[in-house]
């Protein structure tokens, strides 16, 4: 309170004294952060002006935000070239198995870590955590084995079922449950709840906050996956959009520029149209987690 | 405590009854996914198998290969190069920027800022890769058009083996930079102002504050990052793998692409295991280090 009378006060008196000196330095952050930001959006924007583009404009030089003569005709394109709509379709239906999956067996095994004693707790936790050392790629080479043997490679089961578990998720979820304080649970245990009904009564509604950031993260994660579905699928027309969008280019990269750009703008759309909306809910999740499946 | 005493209580033992079916299906997802197949990898490291005919038991061939093998050590070379690279930039330009946008800016700009620099590192690594491989098209490509209005000749991004991993790096600092901002502006709020207060009172300069007070307190964010950046860098397979497809020759083969190839395309099974053991070893050895090293230079409040 103090403070701010005095700063009112010398603000008033200081008008007759001198000027307050140009901000220089902050002019110049500000140009800073405007010139990286417009390195991060030209690209985008350089994509989708090829996207609307035919195939002699694609790459005019200088470039230009708008083209001459905009066409839809990459965009058909595209889903003539590939199932374009199977791709997102497909990746719709994993990613969104996968996370309900994980919110599912994450918040199960973070309730019996956080709230129920049991033998070899401790070090079934421990282990758990370790297993975060061991790379991806250590594991996919037997399970790539063990899909073929199964009869799942080639099957959108063969990158759900193994993604169902996810330790990560648990700690994460188990933190998040420690933090509930237990009165609540005391006395609907005293009511005659049992363990599941206070996991599900009690600390599910409770945990929104944090199934919301694994949720997202989750969701993010198996949506611009990369690596597994390429070498667990092998039908074009069970593929996910993230290598989908690489067969547009055809064998040998020799695809237009066009039909690329107009997949690559489809497949971000969307992605900017949720994160235009849920931004701070995103930043805060993938801020405090890191990405991880 | 009560309940430690008395093992056979119904109570107790209804207690780990449901601790062990609310843990049954990570138990065993993670027995078939990941502790199997962990052995199953060292199993195959000793076998010689191509998917077609009997894996046949093979001793210590897969690992005399991997000693002798010429491409590997370029291989983990170029890794390391391009992971140390894409992780001193994301460090250095995240802490940076994070720095320039911790200060009072209106909202909407800040916002602005912030929606710029993050949103790449929720677009699809394809998308990113795809794209870039247009803007650093030698001819036809954005960058080489704007280097060419300040007088630089045409670079071969993508066909050089100089080159080709400059634009690796590129690519992935620009799509995972917006992370690093994030990270960093949360450590930079959570210091307290009383330590800017003190340091002013005792008469520090700017630099001096950055210096001595925050980069300091900043250092676990730091030590956080570079550990979970190293750990991603080095399994960095995306971009190269679109963007260059590994080449020209190996100049941008990663281990992880390696493993890919040898697994995947030439479906040798033994070798591609022995290889992700190795890989195993690689970061774990890694991350020890770091952990180790800090001891010396973070300063835990």
């Amino acid at each position: 309170m103090t403070t701010t009378v005095y700063q009112d006060h010398a603000s008033a008196s200081g008008a007759h004294v001198a000027r307050k000196p140009w901000p220089w330095a902050k002019i110049g952050s500000i140009a800073l952060l405007l010139v990286c930001s417009a390195i991060m959006i030209a690209p985008f924007l350089w994509i989708m002006q090829a996207a609307f583009s035919d195939a002699a404009a694609a790459y005019v030089l200088p470039p230009r935000l708008f083209p001459s003569a905009p066409t839809l005709d990459n965009f058909y394109a595209v889903f003539d070239l590939v199932p374009f709509g199977s791709f997102i379709l497909n990746s719709l239906f994993v990613a969104t198995t996968i996370t309900i999956g994980q919110l599912i067996t994450c918040s199960m095994g973070a309730y019996a870590f956080a709230r129920l004693e049991f033998p070899g707790k401790r070090v079934l936790f421990v282990v758990l955590l370790a297993t975060l050392m061991i790379p991806l790629q250590v594991t996919i080479v037997p399970q790539f084995i063990l899909m073929r043997q199964t009869g799942l490679y080639n099957t959108h089961a063969a990158i759900i079922l193994p993604a169902l578990v996810s330790p990560f998720g648990i700690f994460l979820l188990r933190q998040y449950f420690m933090t509930i304080p237990t009165e609540l649970e005391d006395a609907a245990r005293i009511d005659g709840a049992g363990y599941f009904t206070i996991f599900w009564r009690i600390i599910m509604p409770l945990s929104a906050p944090a199934l919301t950031t694994l949720g997202i993260v989750c969701f993010v994660y198996w949506w611009n996956e990369y690596f597994i579905p390429l070498i667990m699928i092998n039908s074009p027309e069970l593929q996910l959009l993230p290598v989908g969008l690489t067969l547009l280019r055809g064998r040998y990269s020799a695809g237009a520029v066009g039909n690329v750009a107009a997949g690559v703008t489809m497949a971000v759309i969307p992605v900017l149209i949720i994160f235009l909306f849920f931004q701070r809910h995103i930043i805060k999740s993938i801020a405090t987690t890191g990405l991880k499946g | 405590m009560v309940s430690r005493l008395l093992p056979q209580s119904p109570l107790r033992r209804k207690e780990i009854l449901a601790a062990y079916l609310f843990l049954l299906p990570t138990l065993i997802g993670f027995a078939v996914f990941i502790v199997g197949p962990m052995f199953a990898a060292l199993g195959l490291s000793v076998v010689q198998w191509n998917l077609l005919s009997a894996p046949q038991f093979a001793g210590l061939a897969n690992y005399q290969k991997l000693l002798s093998d010429t491409r590997i050590d370029d291989i983990y070379l170029t890794t390391f190069k391009i992971a140390l690279a894409t992780m001193a930039l994301k460090l250095l330009l995240g802490l940076v920027l994070a720095v320039l946008l911790d200060q009072k800016l209106h909202r909407w700009l800040s916002g602005f800022f912030r929606l710029s620099f993050f949103f790449p590192y929720v677009v699809s690594v394809t998308a990113v890769a795809l794209m870039w491989s247009f803007l650093m098209n030698k001819d036809l490509g954005l960058v080489n058009y704007l280097l060419g209005q300040i007088g630089i000749e045409r670079i071969p991004w993508l066909n050089s083996s100089a080159w080709s991993p400059v634009a690796v790096v590129i690519t992935d600092v620009w799509k995972e930079l917006g992370f690093y901002v994030i990270v960093f502006l949360g450590g930079l709020q959570s210091i307290p102002s009383e330590f800017y207060d003190a340091a002013q009172v005792d008469g520090a300069n700017r630099w001096q504050i950055f210096s001595r007070v925050t980069l300091p307190l900043l250092s676990p964010t730091i030590l956080f990052l570079s550990v979970i950046g190293m750990i991603g860098s080095v399994q960095i397979f995306a971009q190269p793998q679109i963007l260059t497809d590994g080449g020209p020759g190996d100049a941008t083969r990663t281990i992880v692409m390696y493993i890919y190839e040898q697994g995947f395309r030439f479906f040798d099974m033994g070798y591609a295991s022995t290889i992700a053991l190795s890989l195993f070893v690689v970061i774990f050895i890694l991350t020890l280090l770091q952990f180790r090293l800090s001891r010396r230079w973070v300063f835990y409040q």
